[in-house]
């Protein structure tokens, strides 16, 4: 260890800070090095060849449909189109916004809980930067989720369907490059919302240093959420209700895209991160390291 | 007492060599430079004070020992210099830096080992520095894979680095945040009870690094409620008792606050304290032999005159006030003067009871 010069000869420490991208790579080796996130990646990356697989071998073993409805759902699900968004559609409701919820809180309240939050801020590293670092790492595994997601739906269908079967939920047929292109509205849409769900978790990650607490609000959450929009009662609230533009999400299958709930949705779940991510701001730098 | 008084002897050689600011550290008039200066500061938790009016000063170059109970404000005091802690009141200057506003300016030169190491579990030992290192402004991109090996040589740890966190031992955990405190050269290392969980060899460890430190220049605050560790260690103490500080300055001002005495372990101690009587040096006896006032004599002097009436002579050393009675006495005397302010209560709730 060097000599530094002393403080006596009138040495001034001035501003210093580490590269943004090297805390942004650090913080992402970090999420997808933890074995939790490995298993839930691959988890939801076998959920498409899992649903693809069981739909398609249970429609062609007997050789013939027993009732009308079997040969659209088994199309369906060896659709390279129909069943990606189809998977992203069920998992929405819990299993992809429960991933982002658990990356939200590792993010800061598992950071507080073993103690290197604060590693964080001695460095230092100043609050704001460190939510954009955390809300950044966040957003990429909700990105990750959603893309691998995808992908391995996409080459599903297109091992078991082949390339004929593009049909879209109003009768008309599509080309690859046209399919891909709702396959990336679909991914951004629903990615978008994951963001929302994320900046919502790392509010709730800013006030405990108990990951399951903020695990567990999320839930809560979205089920409350969900119980809510069944309210006729309450109908007024439900504009508010982040997930009430999720069952819109098979309308990328329509022809042409019905874009009304959508941007609605968007929008509402830029709302959700503006808040959450406010939220989440005021308290991480009003909080006792 | 006997023990903690051969740590003291032993540790006085080494205070000799620092120094330069040993004489005039105190919360009062230190006119040198001072790494960390805190000015009644004052924190209250929901009601409850942790710290309260503390005036402390960190000289450059000292080793500051932060002494008291669990439970005194040590890491209280810690959290509000590094900026951790916004104090309820009063100024922190860090570096010549008001905290925590200007922390982005003084932390970088600061390493910091606070409330124990916290790291994750699922990554090795080196995965967590680099990890702590990505964070560090003063290290360049490409110099942080060999700041992390040093780092890990110096605390002991090369062999391990490579396993997983989760089992590492207490004192390899404990290792492994002192090499995050040391990953840049600094010119502050605050260590919070740095060897908890250590075996006496991972103590001599944390001592030696201590020692490499100051000779370098640095300054280092340690916080511990161990005596010996501190004695064995610091240039400089504050006692914190109860969230304020009861005492601090140099080691040696502390320890030497009593009189001064040489004592002398003689099986003829009768006979010593008559030579030394007639010589004019108060002396009287002690168990074991004699204790001889040094108000106006030297002990070579003593010792000349024992020797010089035939007094069998086993060993003479200066008394030295342990840090353990210098702590009892002022903590002790810190309760004492409590004690009249809590029976006027007692009177009172009698009062009110019927």
């Amino acid at each position: 260890m060097t000599t530094v010069d002393t403080l006596a000869a009138g040495w001034q420490p001035t501003r210093a800070a580490a590269p943004f991208t090297r805390l942004v790579w650090s913080e992402l080796r970090w999420i997808f090095r933890r074995p939790r996130t490995l298993v839930v990646l691959g988890v939801l990356g076998a959920i498409p060849v899992i649903i693809g697989l069981s739909v398609h071998l249970s429609g062609s073993t007997d050789g013939g449909p027993p009732n009308g409805e079997a040969p659209l759902f088994v199309t369906f699900a060896s659709s390279a189109l129909a069943l990606p968004v189809g998977t992203l559609s069920v998992t929405l409701m819990f299993l992809l916004p429960l991933t982002v919820a658990m990356v939200g809180a590792d993010a800061i309240a598992g950071e507080q809980s073993h103690g290197t939050l604060r590693g964080w801020l001695l460095a230092p590293v100043t609050r704001g930067r460190l939510l954009t670092v955390k809300a950044l790492g966040v957003a990429v595994a909700a990105l990750v989720a959603v893309t691998l997601m995808t992908s391995t739906g996409v080459v599903t269908g297109f091992v078991l369907g082949g390339t004929d079967g593009l049909f879209t939920l109003s009768g008309t047929s599509l080309t690859v490059v046209e399919a891909l292109g709702r396959i990336g509205i679909t991914i951004s849409w629903v990615a978008v919302q994951l963001f929302a769900v994320g900046a919502v978790a790392l509010a709730i990650s800013t006030f405990t240093e108990h990951p399951m607490v903020v695990v567990a609000g999320i839930l809560a959450g979205d089920i409350l959420f969900g119980v809510l929009l069944m309210l006729s009662a309450v109908d007024w609230l439900h504009p508010f209700l982040l997930t009430v533009s999720w069952s819109a999400l098979p309308d990328v299958l329509r022809d042409p895209i019905p874009t009304g709930t959508l941007t609605e949705g968007a929008l509402r779940a830029g709302c959700y991160m503006l808040i959450g991510l406010s939220i989440a701001y005021a308290r991480l730098t009003a909080k006792d390291g | 007492m006997s023990a903690i008084d051969i740590h003291a002897r032993g540790a006085t050689s080494n205070r000799g060599e620092v120094a330069p600011t040993s004489g005039g550290a105190g919360a009062d008039g230190a006119t040198s430079a001072l790494v960390a200066r805190a000015r009644g500061l004052r924190k209250v938790y929901r009601g409850a004070v942790a710290v309260d009016s503390v005036d402390m000063d960190v000289p450059e170059g000292a080793v500051l020992g932060m002494l008291g109970p669990n439970g005194s404000g040590k890491t209280t005091m810690i959290r509000m210099l590094l900026g951790l802690v916004r104090p309820t009141e009063g100024d922190v200057e860090l570096l010549g830096q008001p905290m925590p506003d200007a922390a982005s300016r003084a932390l970088p030169h600061v390493g910091a080992l606070v409330e124990g190491p916290g790291f994750h579990p699922f990554l090795s030992g080196r995965e967590n520095l680099l990890r702590v290192a990505a964070a560090e402004p003063l290290l360049p991109t490409t110099g942080t894979r060999d700041a992390v090996g040093a780092a890990l040589e110096r605390v002991g740890l090369s062999g391990a680095a490579d396993r997983k966190y989760r089992g590492y031992s207490l004192g390899m955990k404990q290792r492994l945040g002192l090499a995050g405190a040391l990953l840049v050269p600094r010119k502050l290392v605050v260590l919070d009870e740095p060897t908890n969980g250590l075996d006496p060899a991972g103590t001599r460890e944390v001592r030696r690094i201590i020692g490499e430190l100051r000779e370098s220049g640095v300054s280092v605050l340690v916080s511990s409620h161990l005596l010996a560790e501190v004695e064995a260690t610091c240039t400089h103490v504050v006692v914190l008792h109860e969230g304020t500080v009861v005492a601090q300055g140099s080691l040696d001002t502390l320890l030497d606050s009593g009189s001064p005495a040489l004592l002398v372990s003689t099986p003829d101690a009768e006979t010593a304290v008559e030579a030394l009587r007639q010589n004019r040096t108060p002396a009287r006896l002690a168990p074991g032999g004699v204790r001889v006032d040094l108000t106006a004599t030297e002990p070579s002097t003593v010792v000349e005159t024992l020797v010089r009436y035939g007094v069998a002579i086993d060993e003479a050393r200066r008394e030295r006030t342990g840090l353990e009675d210098v702590f009892a006495r002022l903590t002790q005397a810190e309760a004492a003067e409590q004690a009249p302010d809590v029976e006027p209560d007692h009177v009172v709730m009698r009062e009110v009871s019927p």
